[in-house]
């Protein structure tokens, strides 16, 4: 047992630290500091100084073109990159379709669709949930009919995050009605510019659009674009969840976002305040709780133990922390908080500007509190999304009781 | 980073989890309770398996082990919630060895490496309640050597033990002394605790004693931290056992005609208690594996854990008695007793709240496992 990194890792993190200083345009790690909205060009600019590093597909394997990272050395550069202020790496292509490309595609669809996700160039959403099918996925209904050479795919997906932005899509889609709901599915990359695919903006309740409704009518998709074999879309789907929930505890932000309230609250002036202190207290120490799951679950990886019965947790504490950290920044604010600013979204806004247009200016120094409500507003997802809460807690339950 | 144990620490477990199952069942638990909460004789076998010397080095007759291997045992003692208070063989023979002249060291750590003698910590006054800093206790020179006059409070098994690491106040400031129970000057009155193990208040009147270090406030932190890294490995060991007992009894309580095991309510407390258990363990290992850290740095991660053992062992305490309905507050069931562990460990060495604080008061600009 030991608490410390290797002098080997703590070299790679010293490495990332200096690439990331360099290579990340301030611009845009000001914006992510300020929790300010990204245009799709800063997130595509970020991928793309990524994927001409190598490191957009940092999970992958040596063999599709990956860095081969070990598990502790993922762990750091996510760190690394969260810390600096880099966006989220939109994880639809890198990091939910192509390990089930990988592992299930042919070699025809590795070459033609992994390239244009390792380098940024294409990007891709995703297409599971639907009107009726939520937290029960298996209930998909968007059918896919076999034509000769193509499936007419016909039905509608939802909450597709960014697919106003989607250039190709993997999808959930019904091929059987026979047996189990699981055993009818089909795994199937759409092309978005296909004639019958329409997207629809869904505005959220914090002003902003994220998510959007993906119509397919008559939709012809070549049969070369099924993963693996026909009805089996459901094993290939398992795959890609069990990544997404490691993926989403998402501590190091959490980190980050915990330096961000401390300097809110100091800029509010509640730091000193016993009662608010104590609340940034707590949460601090569910931080480290979940940072030393998430270093259970690497350091069992790295020796091949079984780490199954807790991965499941930390999407549960994960959220639960993200949840907790934008409520408090809020809270910090307090009646600052309520001001809805459009234009304060953006970078470049800045309070000191408004204020010299003869407008009252947000107070609270250089930390903009415009942002605070709609994030807390926003992250009422995190405990929905990726298998919501609750269906989390009855599988994690069932690893306990059977 | 790794927080995999090694051959040895894993047969180490076994050895304590082998001894816990053949020689101290629940049935043993309750005889030892009925007759004052402390039995010597288990005591005595737990230094025959080595336990008590695994702080102490080979030099001084001890198994010259660590803080891990102190947690895999007391996680296994606190799965059979054992009111032997071994972790005070850990915690006093840790301070004495890190403080301790050549002198002091010879004469006791030896003596605590084969439980001949059993040496405890008697730290907690009635003014100070967590604080270790505030002490009424007064030490004076003496002859050769030093005199104590002090009233210590819920001193673990304090009319059993042998002697005891005490902080006075010598010359307006905090020292750490050794006094033996058997001198003059010493008096006790033992009682059961809450959890039905032993403790006494010790009264000590011009008591001789012997000096550990002057540097006492600095040595008491220390021995308190230790004492914490302790409370979680047993806190976990006893939450660990409760929801086992938790979920086979889910399993086959039969309610409306089904295992109360399939209600969805149910289930998902036991997910929740699976949280904060694994959570527990989390900060058990963060503890113990932050006892040789420089002392800001381990006493900032020694409170940050002590408060999520503290909510982690209340919510599976109760939730523990809440599943299994009203056997679950009857004295026969063995569930019982480790929601009372549970609760007597979240009020030992400073309480949530206590830690709470010292965390809120210590916050930096950065946070994590590493800051």
């Amino acid at each position: 047992m030991d608490l410390a990194f290797t002098p080997e890792e703590l070299k790679f993190r010293d490495e990332i630290r200096d690439w990331v200083k360099g290579a990340l345009p301030k611009a845009i790690s000001d914006k992510v500091h300020q929790a300010q909205r990204l245009t799709r060009d800063d997130m595509q600019t970020w991928a793309k100084i990524l994927g001409k590093k190598g490191w957009l597909g940092y999970g992958w394997p040596a063999q599709f073109g990956g860095p081969g990272w070990t598990a502790v050395q993922k762990h750091l550069f996510e760190e690394e990159l969260a810390m600096a202020g880099a966006p989220r790496i939109v994880p639809f292509g890198p990091v939910m379709v192509a390990p089930v490309i990988m592992a299930y595609g042919n070699k025809e669809q590795q070459e033609r669709f992994l390239p244009g996700i390792a380098s940024g160039e294409v990007w891709w959403s995703q297409g599971y949930s639907e009107p009726g099918s939520g937290s029960d996925l298996a209930s998909v209904r968007t059918k896919a009919e076999k034509k000769g050479d193509k499936y007419i795919v016909n039905g509608q997906k939802t909450w597709t995050t960014l697919g106003q932005y989607g250039e190709w899509m993997f999808n959930l889609v019904r091929t059987s009605n026979e047996g189990k709901p699981q055993t009818g599915i089909s795994f199937l990359l759409i092309d978005m510019k296909s004639p019958g695919v329409s997207v629809r903006p869904i505005k959220l309740l914090d002003g902003e659009v994220e998510v959007n409704d993906v119509f397919f009518d008559n939709v012809e998709v070549p049969v070369e674009n099924l993963i693996g074999e026909e009805n089996k879309g459901w094993t290939y789907a398992k795959h890609l969840l069990s990544h997404e929930r490691t993926n989403i505890a998402d501590v190091n932000r959490a980190k980050r976002e915990l330096e961000r309230l401390k300097r809110i609250a100091k800029a509010e002036g509640v730091y000193d305040d016993q009662r608010f202190r104590d609340q940034i207290a707590l949460l601090e120490i569910d931080v480290v709780a979940l940072e030393m799951l998430v270093l259970r679950v690497l350091s069992a990886e790295k020796s091949g133990k079984n780490s199954l019965d807790i991965a499941g947790l930390l999407k549960i504490k994960g959220s639960e922390i993200q949840q907790r950290y934008t409520e408090l920044m809020m809270l910090a604010a307090g009646p600052y908080s309520l001001p809805f600013i459009e234009e304060a979204m953006n970078a470049g806004w800045q309070g000191d500007q408004a204020a010299a247009a003869g407008l009252q200016g947000f107070p609270g120094g250089d930390v903009a509190n415009a942002t605070l409500a709609p994030s807390y507003f926003n992250y009422r997802k995190t405990t929905i999304y990726g298998g919501s809460n609750e269906v989390q807690r009855n599988i994690v339950a069932q690893t306990v009781l059977g | 980073m790794d927080f995999d144990f090694s051959d040895d620490q894993q047969a180490l477990r076994e050895a304590v989890a082998k001894w816990v199952e053949k020689s101290y069942d629940f049935e043993r638990r309750q005889q030892i309770v009925k007759s004052g909460g402390f039995d010597r004789a288990v005591y005595n076998e737990l230094a025959e398996l080595g336990l008590t010397g695994i702080y102490v080095s080979e030099e001084y007759g001890g198994m010259g082990m660590g803080p891990v291997e102190a947690m895999v045992v007391l996680e296994e003692l606190g799965r059979g919630i054992v009111t032997e208070p071994l972790a005070q063989a850990f915690v006093t023979s840790a301070v004495i060895q890190t403080y301790g002249s050549d002198e002091v060291k010879q004469q006791w750590l030896p003596k605590i490496a084969s439980g001949e003698a059993l040496v405890v910590l008697a730290q907690q006054e009635r003014k100070a309640r967590h604080q270790l800093g505030v002490c009424e206790a007064k030490a004076a020179k003496s002859g050769d050597g030093y005199a104590l006059t002090a009233l210590k409070n819920i001193v673990p098994a304090g009319d059993q033990a042998d002697a005891f690491v005490v902080p006075a106040m010598l010359d307006g400031k905090l020292a750490l002394f050794i006094v033996e129970r058997a001198a003059k000057g010493v008096s006790t009155r033992g009682y059961l605790t809450q959890a039905e193990s032993r403790a006494a208040d010790v009264k000590l009147d011009n008591a001789p004693a012997q000096l550990i270090t002057t540097d006492g406030l600095t040595a008491l932190n220390f021995a308190v931290d230790v004492g914490i890294a302790c409370v979680c490995a047993e806190g976990v060991g006893a939450m660990d056992q409760t929801l086992k007992l938790t979920t086979d009894y889910m399993n086959q309580r039969k309610q409306f005609g089904v295992t109360i095991a399939t209600f969805q309510a149910l289930r998902h407390r036991v997910a929740d208690m699976k949280m904060q258990l694994e959570l527990a363990r989390s900060m058990s290992y963060y503890a113990t594996l932050k006892l040789g850290a420089p002392e800001a740095e381990r006493r900032q991660a020694l409170s940050r854990a002590k408060v999520q053992l503290g909510n982690s062992m209340r919510f599976v305490g109760q939730q523990s008695v809440q599943l299994h309905g009203g056997i679950g507050v009857t004295d026969e069931y063995a569930g019982s007793h480790y929601f009372k562990v549970l609760t007597q460990l979240e009020m030992t060495y400073g309480d949530t709240l206590h830690h709470l604080g010292e965390v809120s008061q210590r916050m930096t600009e950065t946070a994590g496992v590493f800051a």
